[in-house]
């Protein structure tokens, strides 16, 4: 994950191994202030907002282009957000044992952000 | 989330609550279909002093955390929790950084509300920070604590309240007047509220748009209080069970015709003369009158009901012409004639009810002639029997219900040479044949009916010999064989039954540790009952495996509760009902 314009190559937010990929390839989720979080579309679909919008056939433009604007959330909220999307994959996949942790100065915030992705 | 959910978690906390208690008894011989309704009638009331609430509150909660919440009690991963739900417990946990929700989208404040309630964490400073937050549920019902000052912040919900619960609290008039305003209500519920009068209840007639409305044991329920049913046209689901001085009010209920359901259970100041305001009532689907003190008369206001599907006139003291009456109520399905002056005469009114499923005849004047009217009632699933002078010739009336999956006999003059009718009723899954005349003859006869789940032997003369029979039942989650013959060889037949969840084997005095031993691998059993047996500490140890036990009775054996404390504290965590203690 990282900022717009910090480096000329994306990187990008991996699961660690990768057996069956599904849905191949990565998606764009742009925060308010802009900054770009490339993680996979298997992880994106954690959410179901993004699922819907990454599944339904030729409806949204995101689609297409490979990125989501948010503009009602914030960089450290969609951070927050994405590595959900990881700790939840490893969690259905019985890897993850660890608790999820959130700050108590994010909690509502974060909150509303996740009812909006409905995740 | 609407009110539905509101009433499912309700729902849900009866039945735990209700199972529980079903366990503890292992004595009871009436378990059936109508079980709710015997609970109800002998465990007191659901309220404050209740042993149902100690019950339930000593119930492993669902774990210290999210995650683990989520998983349910089986083992495995489990469903991941949501960030939502994350969130929403994080929340809980730093609660005291909260004072003010109300900027949080309603469906949020709602899940923040829901959870505290949940974990018992809500108190009446933390409900300030709910103030406005146009919250749709309320379930405060058996909440600790809850009273006037309350209110106020749940009537701030206004025009978004939905449902209201305040069931076992301490609210007063003046605290249910603070509802009137919160015309969009559907749900309301107020059950064991003893400090509410007739002069509270009648604020609340303005209240139109109530669809679902529950006031039991009320005494505000008087000729005068019922007034404020009348405005509540909208009204389908109207309970006002054991409610003492309800007689004179049902006058009241005339208008109410989009009523379904009424419950004036244990109404026991109810007579006749209340009765007729109840025959245009005709869109009641479910009517409960157990324990009013009826007459026939009062039965023949229920002619014209033909929506009825359910009617339950137990222990009203009927006699045989009361029952002409619900020849025409063709749509019954449940139909509970219990503890009434009923004889085989009364059966023959029954004939033409060819859509009931559950018939209850407990401890009427009913014998072997009249059962040959129910033998078209071909839909029957249950079959309530016991107490009756019911023998082996009636029996082979039965023979033909096919449907029939329970059936309880206990305390019948059925004998071994009955059963062979019974062995055909390949649908059958409960089976009471708690009744000394049944010996290890009878229950060979039976050895077909390998779809049963639940066999009470309770007081059956059933030997070592005839547990061989029980292997057949290998379905079998409930067993109960207390008739003081096996000895821990008849165990061994036993030990394999590995769907047993409840099993009975209490006074056979010969039974040792062995038997503990034998049952050892039946790790599914959450209740377990060997009292009166020569069981010892010494083989205490042998239960560690049972994980899932709930319930202990060691009573009169050779146990001491210290040691029972000890394999509890060591070993079996969710152990919460042990005798001796």
């Amino acid at each position: 994950m990282l900022g717009k314009g910090e480096a000329a190559g994306q990187a990008h937010l991996h699961k660690d191994d990768d057996g069956g990929e599904q849905p191949s390839g990565v998606v764009k989720l742009i925060s308010a202030e802009g900054f770009e979080f490339v993680v996979d579309k298997k992880a994106a679909m954690v959410s179901n907002t993004l699922r819907n919008m990454l599944t339904s056939p030729g409806g949204f433009s995101e689609t297409r282009e490979g990125e989501v604007r948010f503009p009602e959330i914030s960089t450290p909220i969609l951070e927050k957000i994405c590595q959900y999307f990881y700790w939840s994959l490893h969690y259905s996949s019985g890897k993850e044992t660890s608790e999820f942790q959130i700050e108590p100065e994010i909690t509502l915030e974060l909150m509303m952000a996740a009812n909006y992705l409905d995740t | 989330m609407g009110p539905g959910k509101a009433s499912q978690l309700r729902s849900n906390r009866f039945v735990i609550s209700a199972r529980i208690i079903t366990m503890g008894s292992a004595c009871s011989r009436k378990r059936g279909q109508l079980l709710v309704d015997e609970e109800d009638l002998y465990s007191a009331r659901f309220s404050k002093s209740s042993s149902f609430k100690w019950l339930l509150h000593t119930l492993p909660r669902s774990g210290s955390d999210v995650h683990r919440k989520v998983q349910g009690p089986g083992p495995g991963p489990g469903r991941c929790p949501s960030l939502v739900e994350l969130c929403v417990a994080k929340v809980r946990e730093d609660i005291g950084r909260y004072s003010d929700f109300s900027r949080l989208p309603r469906d949020l404040s709602q899940q923040i509300f829901n959870e505290l309630v949940e974990w018992n964490s809500l108190t009446e400073e933390l409900l300030g920070a709910f103030r406005d937050c146009a919250l749709q549920d309320i379930c405060l019902g058996d909440y600790p604590g809850v009273r006037d000052s309350w209110m106020e912040v749940v009537a701030s919900q206004g025009l978004s309240l939905l449902s209201v619960d305040v069931s076992c609290s301490d609210v007063t008039d003046s605290g249910l007047n603070q509802l009137k305003d919160c015309i969009n209500l559907q749900s309301l519920t107020c059950n064991y509220c003893d400090q509410i009068s007739e002069h509270g209840l009648k604020t609340l007639s303005g209240l139109s748009n109530v669809t679902s409305l529950s006031f039991k044991k009320c005494g505000a329920v008087t000729a005068e209080g019922a007034k404020a049913f009348a405005n509540m046209v909208n009204l389908g689901n109207l309970d006002l069970e054991r409610c003492p001085k309800i007689h004179g009010g049902l006058v009241h209920l005339k208008g109410l015709r989009k009523l379904e359901k009424l419950n004036l259970r244990y109404c026991n100041c109810i007579t006749d003369s209340d009765m007729k305001h109840l025959s245009d009532l005709t869109n009641l689907r479910e009517l409960q009158l157990s324990c009013c003190k009826i007459s026939d008369l009062g039965i023949s206001y229920l002619r014209g009901l033909a929506s009825l599907v359910l009617l339950n006139i137990s222990r009203c003291g009927i006699y045989d012409e009361g029952c002409e009456h619900l020849e025409g109520l063709v749509k019954l399905k449940v139909l509970n004639l219990g503890f009434n002056y009923i004889t085989d005469a009364c059966l023959v009114h029954l004939k033409e009810l060819v859509n009931l499923e559950c018939l209850n005849l407990d401890s009427c004047k009913i014998g072997d002639e009249g059962l040959i009217h129910l033998k078209g009632l071909l839909q029957l699933r249950t079959l309530e029997l016991s107490d009756t002078e019911v023998g082996s010739n009636g029996l082979r009336h039965l023979s033909g219900l096919r449907n029939l999956q329970s059936v309880n006999l206990s305390f019948t003059l059925v004998t071994d040479i009955g059963l062979k009718k019974l062995s055909g009723l390949n649908s059958l899954r409960s089976l009471n044949l708690d009744n000394r005349q049944i010996t290890d003859n009878g229950l060979a006869a039976l050895t077909c009916l390998t779809g049963l789940t639940h066999l009470d032997l309770f007081g059956a003369r059933i030997t070592d010999a005839g547990t061989n029979c029980l292997k057949y039942f290998k379905n079998l989650q409930s067993l109960e064989v207390c008739g003081g013959f096996i000895t821990d060889a008849g165990v061994k037949n036993i030990k394999d039954l590995k769907a047993l969840t409840l099993l009975n084997l209490s006074q056979n005095g010969s039974l040792t540790d062995k038997s503990l031993e034998l049952i050892s691998g039946l790790t599914a059993l959450v209740s377990l009952n060997l009292s009166n047996s020569r069981v010892s500490n010494s083989g205490l140890h042998h239960l560690k495996p049972l994980q899932n036990l709930r319930s202990l009775s060691l009573e009169s054996c050779k146990v001491t509760a210290i040691e029972i404390k000890k394999l509890q504290l060591a070993a079996l965590p969710n152990l919460v009902s042990v005798r001796p203690e």
